[in-house]
């Protein structure tokens, strides 16, 4: 009730600030698309937070800019309803910039929107690699899978690791990490004994296990999407016995911060090429971590987080510059380096991705026992690799 | 539903009935064109419900009067979206021409599919056609060079409609299309449930075995008019196609099925009207409290169905009837 009273004063708000003429300190507005409800909606909650962070430690305005930000529900993979969500921030609240996004169908449908009405969008998650080459003004502050998976296959082949199997789910981005982790492990010298691409629905990973390690390989490279089948699949891993027998588990995102705790102990010890770690050792994540903590007790922050983080960055950038004469704002970030909580990041001029540190981590528990992606080895200014190779 | 089949036999009456009812499809889309003026800012979102709208038609031919449960009813409306996306990407894309592939695509997954699902009745009938929608999801998963699997099909630019109106990002040319095309829909399927093949499939409804006894192929005309569905269902989605430029996995997902049923409930089911209203109440209701509240809206919804199932199982549009009877009660 609380928040439904807080969205209607906000939209009260909304109506009165559009009421009054353009001032020197007017307000722009940005709208947030992500899944605030259903069983993605873990996603719309660590953008919220950090963006709110991220207020709270740079203000509200920016240039002279006053900046409110109005968030919208996608629920899940949902392009029709996303693409009328954007229209009506377009038409009806009067948003110079969009931001969230954390499926590629949700971003790819809004590509023909923004381009026409020149609107600068920033994707705080969806990961394909096409997406940022479907229109100029898309700008990308996660990750892609190429950009992780490659840096995993160079870092295995560099610790003697010479066959693998990879196991992925069949689905768009499982494609990308095989692809990817194939292309870059084969190139090095390295051999593939087997792929196995496992059904989105998938369960009971046992059968997987077994086929895997009665080939023992060296490693086993696997992609999941974050949360149960995850969780499912390292159980099998640790039960199957591939732990005992020696085959690394390779992964990207599978040890997501949120869903750490619930994999328990069995997590410990397992090796992955990501981007964001929540234990990354710097000031800024410290000051980040800390903040999220004070302000929204009992959360972490995950690479959603961070990438909704430096969204907001990029966003106070653009309007800080031009305001909500949006047109050229994209060209203000082209090149644009800066210190984020996930390490040094800068955005590509010409791809408009996000170039950053890759780390090799591997989990462990904390002094105060929590379990965390411990970084051990780094990558440094990785681009997006699926852009520049393929 | 015997009422109904009552309704229909004298003449008199009947003439009645059509005047009152042509009545109100005329505020029906007076309505949907003074909607357009007044909401110029949600276009998207109403253009979505007429979408939606023929859909929840479609599967009212099926469930409401041929009495078939389906939970696969987004099996024929993705297949018409692919077609006609793959259709405007590849061929031509013309918006007419498209609409007559989706139409196409969805009626043929509708008849090979109905040889096997029409000769099931109930929770197997119920169980099977949940699985073609799966196997068509993962065959369009899996087939990515086409499709674009969990991408989504990309790179659908269609052309004007009729070589005039363009699609705007206003989504005005989209409405305007998408109710054109209801509008025919509407009057087709409301031929077809006058006609005495209409009557053919109440019949079967309230009694199959009545139906075959007096002569009547009841399995194939159960295929008969879960193709006419499918064709139309096929429609629904190769508009969605169009004006969203996108197809996506999820026009073949079971999230999509049980919704357009929950619609159809709520509505009231053997009535087209019932689909119409059904969809409207039930996405406005979705879009305003989504809105108003992104993070709890999905109560509102639970308690909207909820209040449907205890109160007005019949649907909205049994809700005067109810009424009436109260009120003669009490007399």
């Amino acid at each position: 009730m609380k928040k439904l009273f807080a969205a209607l004063s906000a939209a009260s708000a909304i109506g009165l600030a559009s009421a009054g003429p353009a001032l020197a300190d007017h307000t722009v507005k940005v709208g947030i698309i992500a899944p605030f409800s259903g069983p993605f909606a873990i996603w719309g909650k660590q953008f919220q937070e950090a963006i709110e962070v991220y207020v709270a430690q740079n203000g509200e305005s920016a240039g002279g800019h006053r900046i409110e930000f109005v968030y919208k529900d996608s629920g899940g993979p949902n392009p029709s309803g996303t693409k009328a969500l954007a229209q009506e921030l377009v038409i009806s609240d009067g948003v110079d910039y969009l931001g969230g996004f954390v499926f590629t169908p949700n971003a790819l449908a809004v590509a023909p929107l923004i381009d026409e009405a020149q609107i600068p969008t920033v994707i705080f998650n969806a990961a394909t690699s096409i997406i940022v080459e479907k229109s100029d003004y898309f700008v990308r502050t996660s990750f892609s899978l190429w950009q992780v998976s490659v840096p995993m296959a160079e870092w295995a082949y560099a610790q003697g690791i010479r066959t693998a199997a990879i196991s992925v789910t069949d689905y768009g981005p499982g494609n990308d990490a095989e692809i990817a982790f194939k292309t870059a492990f084969e190139a090095l010298g390295g051999t593939v004994v087997d792929t196995i691409k496992m059904p989105l629905a998938t369960t009971d990973f046992a059968p997987f296990m077994q086929r895997i390690k009665d080939q023992s390989p060296d490693a086993v490279f696997g992609f999941l999407p974050a949360g149960p089948p995850s969780f499912a699949y390292i159980k099998a891993y640790n039960e199957n016995g591939l732990r005992e027998a020696g085959i690394e588990f390779l992964g990207t995102g599978e040890m997501d911060e949120t869903t750490l705790e619930a994999i328990g102990d069995a997590a410990i010890g397992i090796t992955t090429a990501y981007h964001y770690s929540g234990a990354h050792p710097s000031e800024m994540n410290q000051a980040f971590t800390d903040k999220i903590d004070e302000m929204f007790p009992g959360s972490v922050t995950n690479l959603a987080s961070v990438g909704a983080y430096d969204g907001a960055h990029i966003l106070y950038q653009m309007i800080g510059a031009v305001g909500s004469e949006r047109t050229e704002a994209v060209d203000v970030v082209r090149g644009l380096a800066w210190e984020s909580p996930r390490g040094p990041v800068s955005i590509d001029p010409v791809t408009r991705h996000i170039t950053q540190n890759v780390y090799i981590r591997r989990v462990a528990r904390d002094e105060n026992g929590r379990l965390v992606n411990e970084e051990f080895d780094v990558i440094e200014a990785v681009p997006d690799l699926g852009l520049v190779e393929n | 539903m015997e009422a109904d089949i009552i309704r229909h036999k004298p003449a008199k009456r009947l003439g009645g009935i059509f005047s009152r009812r042509i009545l109100l499809d005329i505020c029906l889309i007076s309505a949907a064109i003074a909607f357009f003026f007044i909401f110029p800012n949600n276009l998207g979102f109403m253009t979505r419900v007429l979408v939606m709208i023929i859909m929840v038609l479609s599967l009212d031919l099926v469930l409401g009067y041929a009495g078939v449960a389906t939970l696969g009813h987004a099996a024929l409306f993705g297949s018409g979206a692919y077609a006609a996306g793959i259709f405007a990407v590849y061929i031509s894309a013309n918006p007419l021409l498209g609409l007559v592939v989706g139409a196409l695509a969805g009626a043929i997954i509708a008849f090979f599919s109905g040889l096997i699902l029409m000769r099931a009745t109930g929770l197997t009938l119920l169980m099977l056609s949940i699985a073609v929608a799966q196997v068509l999801f993962e065959l369009v998963n899996s087939e990515r060079d086409l499709t674009g699997g969990s991408d989504g099909l990309l790179g659908i630019d269609m052309d004007p409609v009729l070589g005039l109106y363009a699609f705007d990002f206003y989504g005005k040319t989209g409405y305007w299309y998408a109710l054109a095309v209801l509008v025919v829909v509407f009057i087709l399927l409301r031929v077809f449930v006058a006609s005495p093949f209409g009557l053919v499939a109440r019949g079967i409804h309230a009694s199959p075995e009545r139906m075959r006894a007096i002569g009547t192929p009841v399995y194939w005309r159960l295929i008969t008019i879960y193709t006419l569905a499918g064709g139309i269902a096929g429609i629904g989605g190769a508009v969605s196609a169009q004006v969203t430029e996108l197809v996506s996995l999820e026009s073949l997902g079971f999230n999509l099925s049980a919704e357009a049923m929950i619609m159809l409930i709520l509505g009231g089911i053997g009535r087209l009207y019932g689909a119409i209203f059904g969809t409207v109440i039930f996405m406005t209701v979705h879009h305003f409290a989504a809105s108003v509240d992104p993070f709890n809206w999905l109560f509102v919804i639970g308690i909207l169905v909820l209040l449907v199932v205890y109160v007005v199982p019949e649907g909205v549009l049994g809700l005067p009837e109810k009424l009436r009877k109260h009120l003669g009660m009490a007399k």
